[in-house]
């Protein structure tokens, strides 16, 4: 797990964590987002479990080390199939056993979950916000 | 009769047909709705005096101006703390209640907006959400059948382009939530609406709030929606709110976060 606070990824955080409020990109939110926070970016290399194509929100489970020899799952919540849809992204953009980088706005309580903010997945393709 | 003058014929009892439909009797030409639209500028209610300025809704601290007398002020002082402690209480985060009015102009994802001479619906995706406008002369319902409701009692009129519309019987303070920066109105709001194209790809929703109890002076609100663009697979699909809801809201109003097997993950929960 690598964690950055980088002032160039801030902006991609904030746009992403005010997707999720907004409504106006491809995170929607049906409840608060105060859990995430906006100021910190963390990067997971992982495995992905299970790709939860659903309304209110898709899930995206990722494997991820947990750097005592075993791996942790890790629960990133995206948005409403129907607008996620509309950006582009398809049920099939991850499949279990993909190899990725994640990049989330981690949970303040430092639970293993965050809003996504962009993924680079193993052909190279990226979706959101990896610069 | 030939048939230019058939036509001639069929097109002046259409016209005159939907101009008897529009109590307004000055013309129904409401413009093209047809499409997917989308909420421009977000799920915070009046962008115009959001601080920050690019504030989202849930954010801790942001706020806008509504125009609330002193006591309602505090109330709203008291929400934005909860917003902060992610404790702000929200229906509509567990999947059940409507979004109702005027929040039905203030939601996420895609929207219909369905035009006859009789009546407007308004649908929402995120919800999903109705709103139906009666123009078919109605008068509101009468003050000993209507009961306070999260949508309340929609009837206006088209004058041209234009749909003016007045909305009464809202559920207030428990129900008639705005927006989750926290503001809330009373059972007293009302509001006068006004639906118009100012462009192909416009329409612009100009709502006048009043609220005799919480505000000191009329709140002016302007929305705007944009149509969706793609072709023919962009379309309303179900939204389904409890389908997969792994963010259930506490007794105490804070919302949780499941994993994949339903279980709470929150720290200290």
């Amino acid at each position: 797990m690598k964690t950055t606070n980088l002032k160039s990824l801030a902006a991609g955080i904030l746009v992403c964590s005010a997707l999720l409020m907004l409504g106006t990109g491809p995170a929607q939110a049906h409840h608060s987002g105060a859990m995430f926070d906006r100021s910190k970016a963390v990067d997971l290399d992982g495995v992905v479990k299970a790709f939860q194509w659903t309304n209110p929100h898709s899930w995206l489970q990722v494997e991820v080390a947990d750097g005592k020899g075993g791996t942790k799952e890790w629960s990133i919540e995206c948005g409403s199939p129907n607008t996620l849809a509309r950006t582009g992204w398809r049920k099939g953009t991850f499949k279990s056993g993909d190899k990725i980088k994640v990049r989330i706005g981690p949970m303040i309580d430092g639970t293993a979950a965050g809003i996504f903010v962009g993924a680079q997945l193993s052909s190279g393709e990226t979706l959101g916000e990896m610069k | 009769m030939k048939l230019k003058h058939c036509l001639l014929l069929t097109m002046a009892v259409a016209c005159s047909v939907a101009q008897a439909q529009s109590p307004a009797g000055a013309g129904f030409n409401p413009g093209d709705y047809t499409g997917v639209w989308r909420m421009v500028g977000g799920t915070i209610f009046d962008r115009s005096t959001a601080d920050p300025a690019n504030a989202a809704a849930g954010q801790p601290g942001a706020r806008e101006r509504p125009p609330y007398n002193a006591e309602w002020e505090k109330k709203y002082l008291a929400r934005i703390e909860l917003v902060k402690q992610d404790k702000l209480p929200d229906p509509i985060s567990n999947c059940g209640t409507p979004i109702g009015f005027p929040r039905i102009f203030n939601a996420p994802d895609g929207y219909e907006f369905v035009v006859t001479p009789k009546q407007t619906w308004i649908l929402t995706e995120n919800g999903p959400n109705t709103l139906r406008i009666y123009t078919d002369g109605r008068k509101h319902l009468p003050d000993d059948f209507i009961w306070p409701t999260y949508t309340g009692d929609s009837v206006g009129h088209w004058q041209g382009d234009t749909l003016t519309f007045t909305t009464i019987g809202l559920r207030g303070e428990d129900g008639t939530i705005v927006d989750r920066t926290g503001i809330i109105l009373s059972e007293a709001a009302h509001a006068t609406t006004q639906i118009r194209k100012p462009d192909a790809g416009t329409i612009e929703v100009k709502l006048s709030i009043e609220d005799p109890t919480a505000l000191t002076r009329p709140w002016v609100v302007t929305k705007r929606f944009t149509r969706i663009p793609g072709g023919d697979e962009i379309r309303i699909m179900d939204y389904a709110c409890a389908e997969n809801n792994r963010n259930p809201v506490a007794a105490d109003g804070k919302t949780l976060t499941l994993d994949s097997k339903g279980q709470v993950i929150d720290a200290g929960r």
